[in-house]
Parts: structure tokens; C-alpha cells; sequence
């Protein structure tokens, strides 16, 4: 990419004069419009005309959306970079050397990497201002934020959808394993830059997409859009199932991508043994994904079906359980494609902050990749309440079991601290308290998967602590973790360590306060998707939402935080922890080739006993 | 070595007041409220699991506060492997978890899946449960009653105290029945009882329990029906109240609905 | 890697990639503003813009759709003595709705607080109304109007207000002179416990005067 550098300084100054082109996204927005009315008015004033529909049904909803989709993705820079070269032009595709090149189509995994986190940050606000408004409204055991249940329901559904497939699945995925994994690699690409700068673009439209679903009317079902409730709410759950669409495709084409990357752009001499904790956290999420995202997908068009077509493949007159099946066997390993990037920047962040040799380094992997595998095992835990007795037992018993391997990373984190000289910075207290906070998360989980006792909980305020305990609790935690050990990387700057305490500490109380009351809400009798509950539930909502509050003010100021340091931080030098993994020792500039030479790796990342070298590889000629 | 003293010192001090916390909570009663045999079995099995657990909290708690304030004025000490603890955690972590398997997990199951042996419940009250949306509707066949309601047309459900209840679950819209793909999932869920069903269109299924105590939603909010799985946006309103009263009061009772529908 | 080596060279006749960011605030932040108000005022804006050309009167043949929750349109202007037909239809593939029309509530207590059962004067009593074309119809309570039917008996029930109820999919004429009754009417749905009518299932009418 050093060619973009060179080649950018010539468009800067060469003639100012020449015509602009449109902005990318504004044209996207454009072309995504006339895509939506064009087919749209076909679909549904054309080809299939009804007697008194409305101008926009269900059947010209999807069809609109999906020419819109093209559309947008051809307007941001598709039609440039991957068609018109298709048919033999030459790439037509200039990157401003400024703010701009974030905002239009990109190949350089940094820029890519840079988009994911903005846009994952972007909807986990968005998603967050949801359950505020949830978290107001359950304030008080009336209506009264909400004009009816199904607005709040709609509301649910919103932010859990967004939660899971824009932030949960991406953010450590997306963001930094596009953004860090082909540096971890010793690599200037990932493997299949242009689909990787392709993926990004269909977040934000997934996103949207799902925002929007209350235009086409309410969805009551939530994120998990059981049937046959999905085929009787009015029309906005086509939108919910577009825009996971999107969404879960963008997932998999990263998964794709770092896959590949992984096997094939490591540097001379990174073998597998070699191979960065990160890395094989994020091969396992990726393998999960490319497993399982079809998996959802294909229910996901065929509920779709049986809604426009219609059919009733999942009513009375069809299986209802058929649905729930399938969607769990994508559900649970979902929730381990959200977790085990987190294990494994747990193991990245503590031997560096603690400069302490990582301890018993093939037990992390094992764990990672055997939490991989079980995954598929454990679905029908999230079906106690309605399965076979006979299926109870097993499921039962791989629940239990999974927590082995996913101790493993608590095994191998806390021999690493064993006697480290820990740096006691932000990353680290966010580390510390994300594996509390997975503690929790994770004690709960065996609790629930007791058969007995999941009888009492599921569909319960516990469950829905339980849960954001592992995703709150451990993976945003961690993110914000990365973010902090990566910052320096990212902007060249540091953040403020008084600041980052206090709101890693801010984050820490509210967030234990608000979920850790859930669990006795829940246990006291309250169930979830209700706006409205019975009176004696009310204090203990009532504190539950002043701690919410709270919470949500404690993520806003870490992002502010964050971004204030991005441009304001006390410059810092290439690796003010002093790492030993390949990230710290290139070039962090987007657009600028990251190594150049390549480097060449002559020990594992995680040795730091006295004989070995402080950087394992003095980048060296090949 | 002292380090190691050290810390096991201060894990036994957070165990045992783990195990404190949790007595206390036990002695309160982890459900808050339990008027079944089966709601009691689940609170001896969080009981039993949180009890075996807090040692294992405390060790990790413990350990995450400790490392990050003790080692850090000196220098880090360099190991990779250390057998002998790895060993203990895998055996350990295998060990507990088999435990659990095989108690509480198995064996609670085994005791609910004896409960609901048709020998055992040969004198059970069935009560049929309708659920449509968004209403629940019980009929006692055993005592020629269509739908229990109290004056203002209320659902409402009583049962009498000591007594094998078998509630036969159904979704469906009695009053529509020309429309089979109008009825969705509800879940028959008594907090005080301690368990919930899923009730599944197109399916008939079984919930058991012995009831144990006499209590009402009167004094006690959590003896109520309450449908936990969302059903629409009349989801929340979906509950009536749950009384369970002496087997004369319960007699009662069916006399004065006999009446009540009589007329 | 591949796209780079074509900046490279700077050819005059491309065209600058330093796209305005004017236009690009500015139109982004539009498309954001049109969509939290489409978001969150959709009826309020829908019902804004209804009373605003609300005194153009509807067509002598109302045609009222129903679908899961509301009624298309929600809000209708006639005057009285003109003769006027409702021509309801039940969109909805899963649920029945019906139609009521009044002013004021009745309630019955629940656990929740008193539940709005119905309207509290019907809008119908005395009037003559002409049922035709029932087809599908759940029941029909005809209340205190007087009824003539021409095609199929629909399923009379009584008790309650005037309200015909319809199956998914079912339809229902219904031709009257609209009385001297003006002022602002509402109309709901108020099966399945009230929900349908809290889920937005309402509309009103309003009735010029001769
Ligand atoms: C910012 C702090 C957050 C708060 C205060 C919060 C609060 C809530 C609340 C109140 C509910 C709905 C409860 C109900 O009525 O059923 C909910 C549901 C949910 N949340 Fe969150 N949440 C937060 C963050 C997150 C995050 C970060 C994720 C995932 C990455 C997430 C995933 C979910 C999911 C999947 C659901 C279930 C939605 C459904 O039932 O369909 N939440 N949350
Ligand atoms: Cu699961
Ligand atoms: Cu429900
Ligand atoms: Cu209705």
C-alpha cells in the first residue's frame, strides 16, 4: 500500500479544478432509493396487483429492499471496485488521503477495520438509547413511556437484534480482528481485501433495516422471532428478517476473510505453534460462523417465505418446535462467537501488561477451540420448557460440560498473574473485571442448565441478567479493553489513566448493580417482555433503572473518553506496553503498507524469561 | 511459598462468608416464595449447586484481587507450566461438573420424572388450561366446570392444599376455532410454584405439581398464573389470580361455581 | 492492494475523489432527521395531516380496511344526511376484528386496572342500516339499530354494542343515512380483552353538520 501513499500526495496537489465526484454514500442513499421505489412499484403495482393494497406490502417490501441493498452497495463504491473492473475497466476508485476514505468503499483492512468500529460503536449507542427507553418505561409498572405493549415489544426486539448482530457478533471480530489480525499475521492485507471492504457496507444497511422495521408496523416477537408469533404480527418482522440478512452476511464474509488470512498471509516463520492467542481466538469465531450464519440465514428466508408466500410451515398446522430448533442451533454458538474473542484478548492483554511468560499457552488453545465445538452440542438448553423429557438429560449434561473448556481460560489467565508485576492500567482493570463479570455470568449458566431450576428461571428477568452478564459483562468489557490497549496503536496516542479508571470503575458498579438486582426480580416472579408488571415488582425495577441510567451514562463517557484521547492524547511511541506480538512493530497509518519489509518470526509472542530477545523479531530481510 | 499461605488464608475467609451469604439466602428462601413440593426441590438444588460453588468463586475472586495488589513491587517471576496445578484445575473442573450431572441434575430429574408416572397420579384434580390469546381459560372436568371466573369474569384459578394437581395444557381458541393459525406459544408459569410449561399449538402437554401450602395471590403476588412466553402485545396482561385453599374451602368453592354457571 | 496501483498515476480526466463534505452532512443529516420523525411521528404526522384535510369529506362508499392493529383509514369525515356505505374488510390472515363505534368507555375491573370494554354510547341506536355482501363474517351484533340484509345472513349474536365482527379475510356493506349526530365519534376494535384497540386499533369520525 505504499503505492497509495506516493499516488495520494499527486492527487492532492494535481488540479483542484477537476469535477468532484458525489459523495459515495450520499450516491448509495440515492441509488438504494430509486432501487426501493423502482421495484417496489413493480412488486406491488405491476406484477402482483391486489385489490386494495397498499402501496408498499410484503411481497414488494422484499423485493424493493434487496434492489435498494444493491443499490447502496454499488453507490458507496461497489460499482467502481468490483463491477465495472469485472467487465475489464480499469479500477476507477481514488481514496482521498483524509476523513473521506472512511466514508466510501475500502480495501485496507485498517480503514475496514476502522469502519466496523465506528459503525459497531454508532448501533451500540443507537441500540443502548432502545433499552434506556425500556429501562424508563419499566420504571413504573403502568404505561407510560410507551403508548402499547407492542411498541415496547418492538422495541425489544430492536435493541436485542441490533445488540446481537451488530455489536455482539462484530465488534471484536469485525472492527479489531479486521483492523489487527493481518498485522498479528505479519501481513500489509487481508487475504480478499475487496469483499472485505464490501462486508462492511451491509452493516449499516442491516442496521438501518431493522431500525426502520416499525414503518412496515409493529413485531412483538423479539429478537429470537419464534413462530408462529412471527407469522401473525404485522409486517415489520420482514424487515427484522432483511435486516439480519444483512447483517449476518457481513459477518460472514469477515469470518471468511480472516480465515483465510489466518492460513494463508501469516509471515515467514509465524507457524502454528506460534500462532497469537487472538488468532486462534478469532479462527475459532470464524470457523463457528461459517458453520453456523448459513445455518440461520436459511431459516431465516424460509420463515420469510412462510410469511409472504405464505405458508404455514411453522403454525399449528405445521411444527412450531421446528423453528425453535433450528433457530437455537444457530443461537447457542452464537453466544460463543460473541464470547471467545473476549477469552482470547484476555490472554493477549495479561502476559503483556503483566510482562510475564503466558502461562500453559496449549490449555488456552484447547479451551478456545473446544468451546468451538461443543457449541454445536448445547442448543436445546434454551428449550427445557418445551422439549421431550428425553432430550433434557443430554442437553443437560454438554451444558455442564462446556464449562470445562471455557474454564480453561480463567486457568490460563490467572497463572499468567500469578506473581506478574501487573501494570495496573485501564485494559488491565477492564480484563480483571470482565472475567468477574463472566464469573457471574458463567456460575449463573450452570445454574440454568439444570433442568429443575431452568424450569423456574427461564424466560425470566434471571435469564435476561444471566445473558447480559455474559455479553455486557465479559465481551463489552473486553472491547472496551481493547480499545483502551489498542488506542495507542490506533491514533498514535494515550489515553488519560485517571479517566479510563474511573470509567472502567463507573461502568463496573453500575453495571453489577443494575444486573445483579435483575437476578432477584427475576427469581421474585418477573418475566420478560412486559411493559407492564405487577405492582409489588416496582421498587426493585425502579433501582434497577436508576443503576441502567447510570450505566449508560458510564459507556458514553468511556466513548468520549476514547475519542477525545484518538485526537487530544499525549503522543506515544510504537509500543508503550511493550508487546511482543506483530501489531506493535508496524506502521499503524492506514494506507500505508504496515511492513516493509516483511517480518520474519523467530519465537512465540508470549516468552518473557531472561534469555530470550525483549522483540522476538527485528523485522529482517528475506 | 508464604504467597501461597497467604492466599489460601484469604480464600478461606471469602468461602466461608460466601457460605454464610448463601445460608442466609437459603434461610430466606432463594425463590422468595414456594408453594409446591416441586418449587422446593428446585430451591435445594440451587442450594446444593451455589453451596459446592462458592469455593470455586472465591478462588477466582480471590485470585483476580490478590495477584493484581500483591506481585506488584517486584519483579515478575518467569514460568510457563506448573503440572501439578494444571492438573488439579482439569481433574477438578471434569469432577465438579460430573457431580452436578449426576446431583442435583439427574436425580432432581429422576424424582420429576417419577412424579409424573401415571400410576402415582391416578387421583389427581385435572384442570384443563386453555390458553388463547390473550386470556387463560380453566375447566375442572372432574367437577363439571367449564371456565372457573370470579363476578367480574375473570379467570381465576383454586386449587386445594396437598393435593397432585395435573394441569393439561392446551393453545387454542375455543371460541374461534375456524382459525387454526390465529393460536402461538404461551408458557403456564406459577412463580410460587416453581416451574413453567411452554404451551405449544397443536400439542397437549402435562404439568404436575403437589401443592404443599395454603396461600393466594391475595397475600402473596407470586401465586399467580402468569404466561411467561411472548405471545403479542397483550402478553403481559395474561395472568389470573391462583388461590390454594383447605379441601373444604376448595368444595366450596366448586359448589358456588357449579351455581355460578348454572345460571 | 490491487485497487492502489491504480492512483498511481493522477490522469486529468478523473475526477477529484475529494467529494464535498457539505453535501454530504447535509444530505446525511436529513436522511437521519426524516427517519426518526417517520420513526417516531408516524401517526401523530398521519393524523396531523387527516385533520388538516379532514374537512374534505370521505366517499360516499367508505371503504375501511382492518389489519393487525389499527384501521386504514383512521380517520373518516361525513356529514349528516348524506347516505353513506362502510365497506369494512378484515386484511388480516390470523386475527378477527371488529368495528365499533361510540363515545365514551364501559369498563370492567382486572388485575390491571379497570379494562375498557366497549364504547359507552352507541352511535347506532335507532339507526337503519342495510347489511349486504357478508362474507366471512365472525358475528354480527346488530345492538339497537334496525337491521335489513340483502345476500347471506351473516351470524347474528347479541349482547353488547353494534359491532360486526370479521374473520380473517371477511367482508361487510354497510349502508346507512348518516344521522344528525355531529361532532367527533370513535371507532375501535375491542376483541381479545381490549388489546387490539390499545395496539392502535381506533380511529375517529367526525360528522359535519347539515
Ligand atoms: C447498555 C446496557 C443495556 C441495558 C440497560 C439492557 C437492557 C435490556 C432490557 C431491559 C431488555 C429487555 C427485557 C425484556 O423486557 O424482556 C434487554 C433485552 C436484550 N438485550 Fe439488552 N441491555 C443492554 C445492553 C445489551 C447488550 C450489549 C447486548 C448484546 C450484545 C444486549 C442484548 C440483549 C438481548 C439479546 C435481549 C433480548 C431481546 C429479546 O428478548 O428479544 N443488551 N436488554
Ligand atoms: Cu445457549
Ligand atoms: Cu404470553
Ligand atoms: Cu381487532
Amino acid at each position: 500500500m505504499s503505492a497509495n501513499a506516493a499516488g495520494l500526495s499527486g492527487v492532492d496537489t494535481a488540479n483542484r479544478q477537476r469535477r468532484r465526484i458525489a459523495p459515495p454514500v450520499i450516491r448509495g442513499l440515492l441509488w438504494a432509493a430509486i432501487g426501493f421505489l423502482v421495484f417496489n412499484t413493480l412488486v406491488s403495482q405491476v406484477i402482483d396487483r391486489q385489490p386494495y393494497d397498499p402501496f408498499v406490502t410484503r411481497v414488494s417490501a422484499t423485493v424493493g429492499w434487496a434492489a435498494a441493498v444493491i443499490g447502496w452497495l454499488l453507490g458507496v463504491g461497489a460499482w467502481e471496485v468490483i463491477v465495472r473492473p469485472f467487465f475489464g475497466h480499469p479500477v476507477e476508485w481514488d481514496i482521498p488521503n483524509d476523513w473521506r476514505r472512511y466514508f466510501m468503499f475500502s480495501t485496507d483492512h485498517k480503514v475496514v477495520g476502522l469502519q466496523y468500529i465506528f459503525t459497531t460503536t454508532g448501533s451500540f449507542l443507537l441500540a443502548g438509547l432502545a433499552a434506556m427507553m425500556m429501562r424508563m418505561e419499566l420504571m413504573n409498572a403502568k404505561l407510560w413511556v410507551f403508548t402499547n405493549p407492542g411498541a415496547y415489544l418492538t422495541t425489544v426486539g430492536i435493541h436485542g437484534t441490533v445488540m446481537m448482530f451488530s455489536v455482539g457478533t462484530v465488534a471484536l471480530v469485525g472492527g479489531f480482528a479486521n483492523y489487527f489480525i493481518p498485522l498479528m499475521m505479519g501481513s500489509n492485507s487481508s487475504a480478499y481485501p475487496r469483499m472485505s471492504g464490501l462486508s462492511h457496507w451491509l452493516l449499516p444497511a442491516g442496521i438501518a433495516t431493522v431500525f426502520l422495521s416499525p414503518l412496515l408496523g409493529q413485531w412483538t416477537t423479539g429478537w429470537r422471532a419464534y413462530a408462529p408469533l412471527s407469522g401473525q404480527d404485522p409486517s415489520g418482522i420482514v424487515f427484522y428478517y432483511l435486516g439480519v440478512f444483512a447483517m449476518t452476511t457481513s459477518s460472514l464474509l469477515v469470518a471468511i476473510n480472516l480465515t483465510a488470512t489466518i492460513i494463508f498471509n501469516r509471515a515467514p516463520g509465524l507457524t502454528w505453534n506460534r500462532l497469537p492467542m487472538f488468532g486462534w481466538g478469532i479462527l475459532a469465531v470464524s470457523l463457528l460462523t461459517i458453520i453456523w450464519v448459513p445455518e440461520i440465514q436459511m431459516t431465516f428466508i424460509i420463515s420469510l417465505l412462510n410469511l409472504i408466500v405464505p405458508f404455514s410451515l411453522f403454525e399449528q398446522t405445521g411444527s412450531p418446535l421446528t423453528y425453535m430448533e433450528s433457530f437455537w442451533l444457530f443461537g447457542h454458538p452464537e453466544v460463543y462467537i460473541i464470547v471467545v474473542p473476549a477469552f482470547a484478548l484476555w490472554q493477549e492483554i495479561i502476559p503483556v501488561m503483566g510482562q510475564k511468560t503466558l502461562f500453559a499457552r496449549q490449555w488456552g488453545v484447547l479451551g478456545l477451540v473446544f468451546v468451538m465445538l461443543f457449541s454445536g452440542l448445547v442448543w436445546a438448553h434454551h428449550m427445557f420448557t418445551n422439549m421431550r423429557n428425553s432430550e433434557m438429560l443430554p442437553f443437560s449434561f454438554f451444558t455442564e460440560m462446556i464449562s470445562i473448556p471455557t474454564g480453561f481460560s480463567y486457568l490460563v489467565v490467572l497463572g499468567t498473574l500469578w506473581g506478574a508485576r501487573l501494570k495496573f492500567s485501564t485494559p488491565t482493570l477492564f480484563v480483571l473485571m470482565s472475567m468477574f463479570n463472566f464469573l457471574i455470568g458463567g456460575i449463573t449458566g450452570v445454574l440454568l442448565a439444570d433442568p429443575v431450576i431452568n424450569l423456574q428461571t427461564h424466560d425470566t428477568f434471571f435469564v435476561l441478567s444471566h445473558f447480559h452478564y455474559t455479553v455486557i459483562g465479559s465481551m463489552v468489557f473486553t472491547w472496551l479493553a481493547a480499545a483502551y490497549y489498542w488506542l495507542p496503536k490506533l491514533s498514535g496516542r494515550m489515553y488519560n489513566e485517571t479517566l479510563g479508571k474511573l470509567g472502567a470503575i463507573w461502568v463496573f458498579i453500575a453495571f453489577n448493580s443494575a444486573f445483579g438486582q435483575m437476578f432477584f426480580v427475576g427469581l421474585r416472579g418477573m418475566n420478560r417482555w412486559v411493559a407492564v408488571y405487577p405492582q409489588y415488582l416496582q421498587n426493585m425495577n425502579f433501582s434497577i433503572s436508576m443503576f441502567a441510567f447510570l450505566l449508560g451514562l458510564g459507556f458514553l463517557f468511556n466513548f468520549v473518553h476514547i475519542t477525545w484521547m484518538w485526537n487530544k492524547g499525549k503522543p506515544v511511541g510504537q509500543n508503550p506496553w511493550n508487546g511482543k506480538t506483530l501489531e506493535w512493530f508496524g506502521t499503524p497509518k492506514p494506507g500505508i503498507a504496515t511492513f516493509s519489509p516483511l517480518p520474519h518470526v523467530e519465537t512465540g509472542f508470549y516468552d518473557y524469561s531472561e534469555n530470550t530477545p525483549p522483540t522476538p523479531s527485528p523485522p529482517k530481510r528475506m | 511459598m508464604i504467597d501461597i499461605l497467604l492466599f489460601a488464608f484469604f480464600w478461606l475467609i471469602a468461602t466461608l462468608l460466601g457460605e454464610w451469604g448463601v445460608h442466609a439466602m437459603e434461610a430466606r428462601g432463594l425463590y422468595y416464595s414456594a408453594a409446591t413440593s416441586q418449587a422446593l426441590d428446585g430451591e435445594k438444588a440451587v442450594a446444593f449447586i451455589l453451596t459446592m460453588l462458592v469455593p470455586v468463586i472465591a478462588f477466582v475472586v480471590v485470585m483476580l484481587i490478590y495477584t493484581a495488589i500483591r506481585f506488584r513491587s517486584r519483579k515478575s517471576l518467569q514460568f510457563r507450566d506448573n503440572k501439578v496445578f494444571i492438573g488439579i484445575w482439569v481433574l477438578f473442573s471434569i469432577a465438579l461438573n460430573i457431580l452436578f450431572f449426576v446431583h442435583p441434575s439427574a436425580s432432581a430429574l429422576e424424582q420429576m420424572f417419577n412424579n409424573e408416572e401415571a400410576r402415582l397420579n391416578r387421583h389427581d384434580l385435572i384442570v384443563n388450561v386453555t390458553a388463547r390469546q390473550w386470556e387463560w381459560i380453566f375447566s375442572y372436568p372432574q367437577y363439571g366446570i367449564q371456565t372457573a371466573e370470579d363476578s367480574n369474569g375473570n379467570s381465576t384459578l383454586y386449587l386445594p392444599v396437598n393435593q397432585n394437581v395435573r394441569f393439561v395444557l392446551r393453545s387454542y381458541d375455543p371460541y374461534h376455532t375456524y382459525d387454526p393459525n390465529g393460536a402461538v406459544i404461551h408458557d403456564f408459569w406459577i412463580p410460587a410454584f416453581g416451574l413453567k410449561q411452554d404451551i405449544i399449538p397443536g400439542e397437549t402437554r402435562l404439568e404436575y405439581v403437589h401443592t404443599n401450602k395454603i396461600t393466594s395471590y391475595d397475600v402473596d403476588p407470586m401465586v399467580r398464573v402468569q404466561c411467561a412466553e411472548v405471545c403479542g402485545p397483550g402478553h403481559p396482561f395474561m395472568e389470573a389470580p391462583v388461590h390454594v385453599v383447605s379441601s373444604s374451602d376448595f368444595m366450596k368453592w366448586v359448589q358456588a361455581q357449579r351455581k355460578l354457571e348454572a345460571s | 492492494m490491487q485497487e492502489d496501483s491504480s492512483l498511481r498515476r493522477v490522469d486529468p480526466s478523473r475526477r477529484d475523489p475529494h467529494w464535498s463534505a457539505t453535501t454530504f452532512f447535509v444530505v446525511l443529516g436529513l436522511v437521519v432527521l426524516i427517519s426518526i420523525l417517520s420513526l417516531f411521528l408516524k401517526r401523530p404526522i398521519s393524523d396531523a395531516t387527516a385533520a388538516m384535510t379532514g374537512t374534505t369529506l370521505n366517499e360516499p362508499v367508505t371503504q375501511i380496511e382492518q389489519y393487525d392493529y389499527g384501521f386504514e383509514p383512521h380517520h373518516i369525515t361525513w356529514r349528516a344526511g348524506d347516505q353513506v356505505t362502510i365497506s369494512l374488510h378484515n386484511r388480516s390472515t390470523t386475527h378477527w376484528h371488529e368495528m365499533m363505534l361510540g363515545r365514551g368507555y364501559d369498563y370492567t375491573p382486572s388485575a390491571f386496572g379497570p379494562i375498557a370494554t366497549q364504547f359507552d354510547t352507541d352511535f347506532w341506536n335507532g339507526i337503519h342500516v342495510t347489511f349486504s355482501g357478508a362474507n366471512h363474517v365472525d358475528n354480527l351484533c346488530v345492538n339497537k339499530a334496525i337491521a335489513k340484509f340483502i345476500g347471506p345472513m351473516p351470524n347474528i349474536v347479541t349482547g353488547g354494542n353494534f359491532s360486526p365482527t370479521l374473520q380473517p379475510g371477511g367482508s361487510l356493506n354497510m349502508t346507512f343515512t348518516v344521522p344528525n349526530k355531529p361532532g367527533t365519534w370513535h371507532y375501535g376494535c375491542f376483541v381479545q380483552q381490549y388489546v387490539h384497540y390499545m395496539a392502535g386499533m381506533r380511529g375517529t369520525i367526525t360528522i359535519l353538520p347539515r
